[in-house]
């Protein structure tokens, strides 16, 4: 069917652009590493290291090499799958990458559940009842969420409902004396559900539960004010009369015939919407040290860990990428027009 | 003539919208009747509140920024503007509906034709308590409804997408969920417009056929008057938020008694005869501030000094001729 | 558009005008920050451990820091770092961010625009977050770098929607009319396109205002920007932290005022937003 020729041929263009992109984006911040002021040989190992062990060092990491050859040896090592060496951790930087990304990927996932639970219903509900209590309330909400710097809303939290409140603990993915289940996802929740350790799952939900809203807070804000104006919008479409007038119960109407249309615009959004929780994630791992890949990220970037950052800048761009190219998908299954009306991508 | 039970009674609607350099005046006492079975016309010019008018009997007007500030509207003895929302879907279901003006965008772009219309035909089912229907059912209702609007292979229409489908078609399919079910009362607000002026023919005549099968009342909207003068039994001519004349359409043409009326039916080309005609000087006023008395005046080559004060009643014209014009006190 | 009609949109929204006007009070507060705190000398190098970690009360409105300093005249001097770092950015992104948009969206020359569109796809693939950390943090951390990398990080956005703009309008009748009549490429972009732009663009200035504050805050909280003991506001907030919960005012004020002016802006960029759109009845 020409149609999925079509989709294939569009996916296949777009993976083919984000690698042109990651291959730039890993152009720059290698150029940009490299062009730094500073050894990182010597930051590396530190004072009291001598001059030889530092030399040494520095020729591992090619560092002497001009720099087209050093990104062609990175370059190498990369399609091996080594990313080299954390000069701070000092192990290899996939093994940290192993043990930390999967606590964020928790998290993630975490926020963006309550995000769409909390922020396209009261999205919804707010543009259909414009002017309402429920709308001006949630709009106040909203405004003061995307103007909270997420860090202030992770401190917030923390102190209305851990210190005052003492609904939820501080800190870490799980208490002190919780034995951790099996490392199968590395998804504390689930693995502990599948396990069948669910006091740890229960408790590794409630040290889940205060970071992903926090997270999620800026997200709703968004999001649930653009599905709310976009809502507003196609509430003035003649369909929507059209429907009344043939009968269309209004509760069908909200949640089926304007909720699809009215996504569209906010799922465009999502996939720009992700970086910034990624960003925020840095900030929301740091307040509530959650051991995650952001708060890996910071550490290293804090401590001049130069290979460790060109992967980590690198692993976001991926990340990022993939996200934006499902949400392309899922936009064009939205909304047929774009399907059917493609003039090859 | 006479007019056979009243189905739907429009009296003195007035109805306003707040906009930012004040309040359009848009309807100014709309009066309206249409009979049990009566195929009624509504004549005027774009923009003299026809929409309107319709969107404020289906209740789908949108409060704010629109304001009807008086009037009444009686359907089968009720007043409809009185009715609390809850009674007013089965209203929609059962006994009125409506085609609009753009096809395009009155069907919902990101579902399938079928989607839409199975899904009104459901719920018209169930309005009148016919709870389990199969979906198969349902989908030859569909299927056979299409067909009766005069489409061919309606079984790929109902998979496709408004946009996969032609300005005609998507009319049909309008016309298709506006008579889902044997409705009593069907407004259809130009429904031609925008279509190609070979297909308008074929669908009005084919919405025509429908509606005289089921007995169904229409209240065809138009600026069109050639439109009007096979497919209705009487015409209301519009201006500017008021009825200016009515009458049975044989008599309208032939003995129109407005000034209104008669530049309108002078803007018809002929072939015969002296060929392109002046038009009516002037153009539709402004809603904010709209001339006091009747609302024509400035355009009227008959204007007197008493047209500017008030506006001018409806006198008889004969047999169920109203006109509203002073030149005609006596 | 008449500027009455404007202003009449824009102030249908109260919370816009709201916005408007507590924007300007910070302003002034932050110009004239050193005449108008009780205890100017606290926003630098000062200890007075016998007042240090006070709460609020009437002699230190928001209470003291642990070395004695005034919370409150260190947030309006903290001010001035944000709405200075704001507007630098802005200036320096804006400009070619627009320039390149035009370019690319205008030029004939189909290499050119997907260079420049690439690059800027380059920019756009990592949060800007993250770019601007790792940049500031493999240079030194301070204010100058920080506005530094922030600014590399920006001017795409605008490159973009300028760009997206332009394309919309270039097959329009009006640039087609204003070519066959032999005007200049640069007179059409400026006096047909770029007008268009205006809106949009200005809309994103103010709420970008508010976004860049967050990034530059963000980045002091880590640690990677303003140092102590200047007072940056994410500093601030970051520093307090450690008191928690029990010298709260430390942090919250400081996020507060964060919250404030961000705010301020986003309710301006709102009513912007209404300014510009077009009325339907």
């Amino acid at each position: 069917m020409v149609y999925e020729e079509k989709m294939l041929k569009y996916i296949g263009m777009r993976l083919l652009h984000s690698l042109f992109v990651l291959f730039g984006l890993s152009l720059l911040i290698f150029f940009i590493s490299r062009v730094m002021p500073g050894d990182p040989a010597r930051v590396a190992l530190g004072p009291l290291a001598t001059e030889e062990q530092v030399q040494k060092l520095r020729m591992e990491m090619h560092l002497d090499k001009p720099f087209p050859v050093q990104y062609y040896y990175w370059l190498r090592s990369v399609t091996h799958g080594d990313l080299g060496r954390s000069l701070y951790t000092k192990r290899p930087v996939v093994r940290d990458l192993n043990e930390y990304l999967p606590a964020t990927l928790e998290l993630v996932l975490c926020s963006f559940i309550i995000s769409l639970i909390v922020g396209q219903v009261s999205g919804v509900l707010a543009g259909y009842f414009r002017n309402s209590w429920f709308d001006g309330f949630s709009r106040m909400v909203s405004y003061i969420g995307v103007a909270t710097p997420a860090f202030a809303v992770a401190i917030f939290f923390l102190l209305i409902f851990s210190h005052i409140l003492g609904f939820a603990p501080t800190v870490g993915r799980i208490g002190i004396v919780m034995r951790p289940p099996p490392r199968i996802t590395g998804f504390i929740i689930f693995d502990s559900l599948i396990a069948g350790q669910f006091k740890t799952a229960v408790n590794a939900f409630k040290h889940i539960i205060l970071p992903a809203t926090s997270l999620a807070v800026a997200h709703i804000a968004q999001e649930g004010r653009v599905t709310r104006s976009s809502i507003v919008d196609n509430l003035q479409k003649d369909y929507v009369a059209a429907h009344t007038v043939h009968g269309i119960p209004t509760h069908s109407i909200i949640f089926k015939y304007l909720l699809k249309p009215s996504l569209i615009p906010t799922v465009s959004i999502m996939g720009m919407d992700f970086a910034f929780i990624i960003a925020n994630a840095f900030l929301v791992e740091l307040v509530f040290m959650w051991p995650g890949f952001a708060r890996y990220a910071v550490t290293v970037m804090l401590n001049k860990d130069l290979n460790a950052i060109v992967a980590v800048v690198l692993i976001v761009g991926v990340a990022f990428g993939i996200v934006n190219l499902i949400v392309d998908i899922v936009v064009s299954f939205l909304d047929p027009r774009i399907r059917l009306q493609r003039k090859g991508g | 003539m006479t007019i056979p039970q009243p189905l739907l009674e429009i009296k003195n609607l007035h109805v306003r919208f707040k906009v930012f350099e004040g309040e359009l005046k848009v309807l100014n006492g709309m009066d309206l009747v249409i009979g049990e079975g009566e195929k009624v016309g509504l004549v005027g010019e774009t923009g003299c509140g026809k929409t309107t008018t319709i969107k404020s009997v289906l209740r789908v007007l949108p409060i704010p920024p629109a304001m009807i500030t008086a009037g009444e509207i009686i359907y089968r003895g009720r007043d409809i503007l009185k009715m609390s929302r809850r009674e007013i879907p089965s209203l929609r279901r059962g006994e009125m509906s409506a085609i609009f003006q753009d096809p395009l965008t009155s069907l919902n772009p990101v579902f399938t034709i079928g989607q839409q219309l199975e899904d009104i035909i459901r719920h018209s089912l169930r309005n009148q308590g016919m709870e389990k229907v199969s979906r198969r059912n349902i989908r030859s209702r569909a299927a056979s409804l299409l067909s009766e609007t005069g489409m061919p292979d309606p079984e790929r229409i109902l998979k496709s997408y408004p946009v996969q489908l032609s300005g005609g078609m998507r009319q049909r399919v309008c016309i298709s969920e506006a008579l889902r079910v044997n409705v009593r009362l069907l407004m259809a607000d130009e429904p031609t417009t925008n279509l190609d002026v070979t297909i308008q023919d074929q669908i009005l005549r084919r919405l025509d056929e429908l509606v005289e099968k089921r007995g169904t009342s229409i209240l065809l909207i138009t600026h069109s008057l050639g439109v009007v003068k096979h497919l209705t039994h009487r015409v209301y001519i519009m201006y500017a938020g008021n009825i200016m004349e009515t009458a049975n359409t044989r008599e309208l043409f032939l003995h129109p008694l407005h000034p209104y009326t008669q530049g309108l039916l002078k803007t018809v080309p002929k072939l015969t005869g002296k060929g392109i005609s002046t038009g009516i000087p002037g153009r539709i006023p402004n809603y904010l501030d709209p001339p006091t008395g009747c609302r024509f005046h400035p355009r009227c080559e008959h204007a007197m000094s008493v047209c500017k004060e008030e506006r001018p009643p409806f006198y008889s014209g004969g047999d169920g001729h109203k006109v509203a014009c002073y030149l005609y006190r006596s | 558009m008449g500027v009455s009609k404007g202003w009449y949109k824009f102030s249908r929204n109260p919370l816009s005008v709201l916005g408007l006007t507590v924007l300007i009070i910070i302003v002034l507060a932050a110009v004239f920050a050193p005449y108008i705190t009780p205890y100017p000398e606290h926003a630098g190098p000062f200890t007075n451990f016998r007042e240090s970690s006070l709460p609020p009360g009437p002699k230190h409105f928001f209470g003291t820091d642990t070395v004695g300093r005034d919370v409150f005249t260190r947030v309006i001097f903290g001010y001035r770092f944000s709405l200075l770092l704001a507007v630098v950015v802005i200036s320096l992104s804006v400009p070619p961010g627009i320039l390149l948009g035009l370019i690319a969206g205008y030029t004939k020359r189909r290499s050119l625009e997907i260079v420049i569109m690439r690059v800027t796809d380059i920019f756009l693939a990592v949060p800007p977050l993250v770019l601007a950390l790792a940049i500031t943090a493999m240079l030194s951390p301070n204010l100058l770098n920080q506005m530094m990398a922030i600014s590399l990080m920006w001017w795409p956005w605008y490159c973009r929607l300028v760009y997206s703009v332009t394309t919309s309008l270039r097959h329009e009748y009006f640039v087609h009319d204003a070519e066959l009549t032999g005007a200049k490429k640069a007179f059409i972009l400026i006096r047909s396109i770029l007008p268009n732009c205006v809106g949009p663009v200005l809309t994103k200035i103010t709420l970008d205002m508010g976004f860049v504050i967050t990034l530059g805050a963000s980045l002091s909280f880590i640690g990677l920007g303003v140092q102590p003991p200047k007072p940056g506001l994410g500093t601030m907030v970051a520093d307090g932290a450690k008191r928690l919960p029990a010298e709260w005012w430390m942090t919250v004020f400081p996020a507060l005022a964060i919250v404030l002016v961000i705010l301020s802006f986003n309710l301006i960029g709102d009513g912007l937003r209404d300014m510009f759109a077009v009325e339907e009845i």
